[in-house]
């Protein structure tokens, strides 16, 4: 079930990736044509990210702890100390983002060229930021590993 | 047509974000300088994450809402332009600061 809850998380994350890239090429191309559509996607990319949210910080608070442990006692305890709670904290940040995307893609972004402007700001951030928080999971999960591959047989 | 006027909301929650995202990491600094304040944090939900989270976004509900009631409920006159870069001003400050605590403060 843990390695469910765990893959769920990227899942969910790499969803909301995906759609920010997606959103980003729609506003680019805003018209009257797919104005229902970018908000659409901007609904499901902060949609995608409270679910990624939710079931990452499910793991974090319940099942973290020992990985954490195998962490700190292995070669790689920078994988916690700097990329862990780093990504605890900038994926608030990320959350936020996304609250906002909706808010800001309600605008009329046919119309309106610094609302356009604002929602491609928005969603490239997004998706940079997703990008690196994604980047810290796979360092993490690296440094479960190499603390396992430490350990005496 | 072109307009370039935003809607209300779109401003008092792009402020909110900005301000949110350097609250959020000054939290992270104070939390982490304090161990009373983390253990206060704890005991308020049972972990100092979910304290930290729930404040941020309720924070973030509250300033975005609150910034929409001046000007007789028009909310405040920024440019769009001058929007973006206090939104990207504030997400970058808020990632440095955090980046930077966990590279060299702690």
């Amino acid at each position: 079930m843990t390695e469910i809850i765990l893959m769920a998380h990227v899942l969910f994350g790499v969803g909301c990736l995906l759609a920010a890239v997606w959103l980003f090429v729609d506003v680019l191309n805003a018209s009257e044509a797919n104005l229902l559509r970018i908000r659409r996607v901007s609904l499901a990319v902060a949609g995608l990210m409270w679910v990624a949210f939710i079931v990452a910080g499910y793991f974090y608070v319940v099942d973290y702890r020992a990985d954490k442990s195998i962490i700190l006692k292995g070669p790689w305890p920078f994988a916690h100390n700097f990329f862990m709670e780093t990504k605890e904290h900038l994926v608030i940040m990320l959350l936020l983002m996304t609250t906002y995307l909706p808010i800001a893609a309600a605008n009329n972004l046919a119309a309106n060229k610094d609302a356009r402007r604002l929602v491609l700001l928005l969603t490239a951030g997004i998706a940079l930021l997703a990008l690196l928080v994604e980047g810290h999971g796979a360092i993490i999960a690296n440094g479960v590993k190499m603390g396992l591959l430490a350990q005496p047989h | 047509m072109e307009t370039n006027s935003l809607s209300k909301y779109t401003v008092s929650f792009g402020l909110s974000l900005a301000l949110c995202s350097v609250v959020n990491a000054m939290l992270v600094v104070i939390k982490e300088k304090s161990p009373a304040v983390q253990s206060s944090m704890q005991k308020m939900t049972g972990h100092h994450w979910i304290t930290h989270s729930a404040f941020i976004v309720l924070l973030f509900l509250l300033c975005g809402w609150l910034f929409a009631l001046p000007n007789s409920g028009r909310g405040p006159q920024v440019a769009a332009v001058k929007l973006a870069r206090i939104v990207a001003a504030g997400v970058i400050l808020g990632g440095l600061i955090i980046m930077g605590f966990y590279l060299f403060a702690d």
